[in-house]
Order: C-alpha cells, then sequence, then structure tokens
C-alpha cells in the first residue's frame, strides 16, 4: 500500500511472526511486542503494557513504534521479486535403515512412531494403486499464512508408504489429499480431524466398522489416517511446533484422526454419503475438523426403564464450543433403539435435537472464542448470529445455527449402546473412484 | 529445533528446513550402496515433502520522518483482547503526542478475511498503521 505499518504481537508468537513475514515476502518486516498473553487484562493492566517495555528488545514499547515507522531503509528492506524456495534434496541416501528412520525423525518429517521408510521400489508400488500419473498435480494447501503448497500424486504416495498403507489404499488417501485440507492445523486450540468412508471400498479394503471401529483393529483404519496426518506434516508447509504449529496443548487424535467407516447394513438411516447427494454404490470419503470426541450412553443409572438416548446426546451439546458445530457417532444397536423410539430418519433426530437442545443467549455470548467467531458475523449482519447477539440474556436459543449442523453417522460393534460426539466442522465430500 | 529456531531468527522459510544432500547421506562418500561385510544394507529413499509456492519479496514502505503531526491507524484484527490493548496505545499517543492523530479500526469479519475497504481507507487516509493481532 506504501503505508508504513507495524504489527504488534505478544512475545509467545515471535517465531510465527518472523517466519510468516519471511514467506509473505517481508523478512526485514519491523515487529513489536508485548509480554503474552495480553487478553484478560484490565484497562490499568494494559497501560502498563504499553508503557512499559517490548520483552523481545528491552526498549520502551512505545518508541519501538517510532523506531519502526521513521527508520531508514536498509539496502535489504528495499529488495523485491520472486525468489525461488528450496527443499533440499528429492532422495535420501543412501543410507542404513536405522539412518534413515533417525534422518526423517529428526527433520520432522513422522509423527514419532517409527516409518515404512520410503524407497523407491515401495513408492512405485504404491503408485500401482492409481491410475493416475504420478507427476499429476493432486491439490493445493489452502494458502494461509505460509500460501499455497502443492504436491504431485507421487509426492502424496510418500507419504503413505510411511504410514503403512497398501496400494488398494492409495485412492483413499488421494482423495484426502485432493481436497487440499491437510491434518494438523496451526490453531492453539490443538484440532483434531476425522473422516467419515463410504461405499463398498470399506468392504474391499476390509475395513473395520464393528467392534472397536475406532479404535487400532484394523490396518486401512489406522494406516489411511496416519497418512493423513503425515500428509499435514509434509505436503504443506508443515507442523513445526512454535512456527506453523501452535497447539497448546496437542491432540492425542492427531496420531491417526479419527477414522470412521459408516456401517450402512447396521444403520436403520440413510448412509452418510447418500445425504451428501451421491449414489451408495460410489465410494466417498467426508472430511471434518473441530476439537475432541466424548463418549455417551443413553441409560441415566441403573432402574433406567427406557433409555433417553436423544436427551442423553443433547445434554452434551450446551458444553461444546460454539465455533464448530457436531458430529454424533452413534453405535448401530443405539441407532436402532433411536429408531424405535420414532426417529425413523436422521433427519428427525437432528430436528429434534436441534430444538429442544439450548442455552441461554448470554451463554452463548461469553462462550468460548465468541468474540472473535461469532461477534463479527453479528455485526456483519448474519443471522441468526445478529438476533443472536441482541437477544435478551435469558433467552434460550438453539446451540447451534440450524439442524443441518448436527451430523450423525453409525458404526460399532452393537456390543453397548454407546454413541461418541465430536465438536466438529463438516467441511465435505469427495469421491474416492475419481482417484482409482 | 534449534537449527529450526535459528533459520526463523534469520528470518528464513521453514521450507529450507529439510536437511542437505549430504546431511541425509549420513556424511558418507563413495559408493555408500556397497555394504562392508557385517554392515546393514544401504539404500535410499524419496523425500515426501510437497513443494512450496515461491516467495515474493516485497519492498518495504518508505518510513516516516516522524510521527508527529500524523494519523496512525490502529487496526483491531479481532483476536482477543488487541481492542483493549489498542485503546491504551490511542491514550499513550493522546497523553504524551498529542499531535499524534489516532484512528481505531475492527477489521471487518472473523481474523483471516481480508477487508480490502479497510485497505483503502487507509492508503486513503493514515500516514501508518499499527496492527494489534491480540492473544
Amino acid at each position: 500500500m506504501g503505508v508504513p505499518a507495524v504489527p504488534i504481537i505478544t512475545e509467545a508468537y515471535l517465531d510465527l511472526a518472523k517466519s510468516v513475514a519471511a514467506e509473505r515476502g517481508m523478512p526485514t518486516l519491523r515487529i513489536v511486542y508485548t509480554p503474552h498473553p495480553i487478553w484478560g487484562k484490565t484497562p490499568e493492566q494494559l497501560r502498563q503494557v504499553v508503557e512499559g517495555p517490548d520483552p523481545v528488545t528491552g526498549k520502551a514499547l512505545m518508541k519501538e513504534f517510532s523506531d519502526a515507522l521513521t527508520a531508514p531503509l536498509s539496502p535489504e528492506d528495499q529488495k523485491s521479486g520472486v525468489q525461488p524456495v528450496s527443499l533440499g534434496p528429492d532422495v535420501f541416501g543412501p543410507n542404513t535403515a536405522d539412518g534413515h528412520q533417525k534422518y526423517f525423525m529428526d527433520n520432522g518429517m513422522t509423527d514419532y512412531l517409527p516409518i515404512i521408510i520410503p524407497t523407491e521400489e515401495k513408492v512405485e508400488a504404491m503408485l500401482k494403486g492409481t491410475s493416475h500419473h504420478p507427476d499429476e498435480q493432486v491439490g493445493r494447501t489452502g494458502g494461509g499464512a505460509s500460501g499455497a503448497w502443492h504436491y504431485t500424486v507421487k509426492q502424496v504416495a510418500v507419504n503413505a508408504v510411511m504410514a503403512g498403507c497398501e496400494p488398494e489404499f492409495f485412492p483413499v488417501v488421494l482423495a484426502i489429499a485432493s481436497t487440499g485440507s491437510l491434518a494438523l492445523g496451526g490453531s492453539t486450540t490443538s484440532f483434531c480431524y476425522s473422516m467419515i468412508i463410504n461405499g463398498p471400498i470399506r468392504d474391499k479394503l476390509n475395513m473395520n466398522y464393528g467392534i472397536g471401529a475406532l479404535g487400532p483393529f484394523a490396518q486401512p483404519n489406522a494406516t489411511i489416517g496416519r497418512a493423513w496426518t503425515l500428509m499435514g506434516k509434509n505436503l504443506g508447509p508443515g507442523a513445526i511446533p512454535g512456527q506453523t504449529y501452535w497447539g497448546s496443548q496437542g491432540n492425542n487424535l492427531n496420531y491417526n484422526n479419527i477414522v470412521i467407516a459408516e456401517d450402512e447394513k447396521g444403520s436403520p438411516w440413510t448412509p452418510f454419503h447418500v445425504q451428501k447427494g451421491f449414489k451408495p454404490e460410489e465410494n466417498v470419503v467426508s472430511l471434518f475438523n473441530g476439537w475432541d470426541l466424548r463418549q455417551g450412553h443413553g441409560a441415566k443409572g441403573a432402574g433406567e426403564a427406557v433409555p433417553k438416548f436423544d436427551a442423553q446426546i443433547g445434554s452434551m451439546f450446551p458444553t461444546m464450543t460454539r465455533m464448530f458445530n457436531c458430529l454424533v457417532i452413534l453405535d448401530p444397536l443405539t441407532a436402532k433403539l433411536l429408531k424405535d423410539q420414532g426417529y425413523d430418519t436422521k433427519q428427525k433426530l437432528q430436528n429434534w435435537l436441534w430444538q429442544n437442545t439450548t442455552i441461554t443467549a448470554k451463554e452463548y455470548r461469553e462462550s468460548f472464542l465468541a468474540h472473535v467467531w461469532l461477534y463479527p458475523r453479528a455485526l456483519a449482519g448474519e443471522e441468526p448470529y445478529a438476533t443472536w447477539w441482541k437477544a435478551p440474556d435469558d433467552a434460550q436459543i438453539p446451540c447451534w445455527p440450524k439442524a443441518d449442523n448436527l451430523d450423525l453417522v453409525v458404526a460399532g460393534g452393537q456390543t453397548n449402546a454407546m454413541f461418541q460426539i465430536g465438536n466438529m466442522n463438516y467441511s465435505g465430500s469427495v469421491s474416492i473412484d475419481k482417484w482409482m | 529445533m534449534k537449527r529450526r529456531k535459528l533459520l526463523s531468527m534469520l528470518g528464513i522459510s521453514p521450507a529450507l528446513l529439510i536437511g542437505s544432500q549430504a546431511a541425509a547421506d549420513g556424511g558418507r562418500g563413495g559408493d555408500a550402496k556397497t555394504p562392508d561385510a557385517g554392515s546393514p544394507p544401504k539404500f535410499t529413499a524419496l523425500s515426501p515433502k510437497g513443494t512450496p509456492p515461491p516467495v515474493m519479496r516485497y519492498a518495504m514502505a518508505p518510513p516516516l520522518n516522524t510521527i508527529n503531526g500524523k494519523t496512525i491507524y490502529l487496526v483491531d484484527t479481532g483476536f482477543f483482547g488487541a481492542d483493549l490493548l489498542l485503546e491504551q496505545v490511542a491514550s499513550w499517543y493522546q497523553r504524551n503526542m498529542p499531535s499524534v492523530k489516532t484512528v481505531l479500526r475492527k477489521k471487518a469479519g472473523t481474523y483471516p478475511t481480508d477487508d480490502p475497504k479497510l485497505w483503502a481507507e487507509i492508503k486513503a487516509n493514515a500516514n501508518a498503521t499499527i496492527m494489534a493481532i491480540g492473544h
């Protein structure tokens, strides 16, 4: 714009600020820092921050602003133009198996569990799992702070090998990669990721949607999910703690994500991918991102005559963040019991849950990150955010804007009538068949 | 991690964080594929990395001679705490440099959303900008 500008950032983000500035072509950007954090402080405490020193340089913070806006430009500050970025070698070694394991781990290319070393032979074998050319571009990352990276079929194959995938799993991995949504987003709130796989490929690959459906009991479930995480590490700017990953506590679900093969035969309802407009015989993967997974059961305790599954599922909603929607994973036994309660379609259950689980407008406005995610949409006049933001404190409002914000899927072994709830957003469904 | 931090401090992209070929080779020279008797076999492996975009470098905007008498836009990106911090920055200028005119603005939309209207306003009216990220 030609107008001098100075960002002010808390000192916790020093590495992030410098690396993002460099990736955005401004490696000499002048940045001023405050102590961390600044939120939750009183005006008086913030006045002291402003009158105090920049914790990185030790100089007076307000003087730092003046200096940053007025100091002459160095020759380095005045450089411009395209600069290529090198990633280093395409091939590592020769090295021993142990040497490769160490090299991949030491350079942040793994999940710190042993990998299958991606030799040329293993990658060639993986590439036989698709008809697509190894050099075809599969997708691009969303851009964001680090710009959009792109990747080829072969680069995806390397990650699939590392994760332990078989070649027949590869079209699923490619379909995930094609979305550009790579696992391991950098949020300070430690996101997790989930996928639903539908269609005949579930049985072709021997995916587990029975007992232990979400656990470590089947190779495709385990390795396809792990491949998603490794792609998040390698195909984009990477999940480098302190630079491109900021999850304060991290998320254990990131090891292989939440891989759900829907039990289409055991479910009394329409399969998830058909709800999204695909044909039953199509193979589809649907992706989610969010925070967590928690378990529940319909019976409130001993002596409960009829388990109230609908109420029990809904009872968890008010404690979830409003930043994400909701994914409900129902054991087929639970789904059948719900059908017996009168919910003969997913939509009926979605509608009941949406209408009957509410929070107060005050709770809504004071919920975590409401100021960041909901208030700007209310300010812009977007409904229902605008109306809900102005509602009286004690007004009851639904937990989410519409019933469709609740997604339902069925998987499990029917050994108990369980359900699990993920505080998650549906981000889309893509064809697996396209990548065969 | 120390190496990464060092590169970052130097303003070098994390795209460069993968080791050199020499490091990947483990410092071995010659025909490394031929194992010594009793030593484990050696072989090559492929890099799992994607391809980063080229970096378009921008020259920094010309600096001001002084901020006295100038208009500084204070922009809140929407992260928590930024608005209150900027109010204190504005108060500091009022108390200590009253010739500086400050204009508080909240960027429209959630924090990743672009706000070209605000950028146009800044270009038309501001001599400088301070943007608070919050957190």
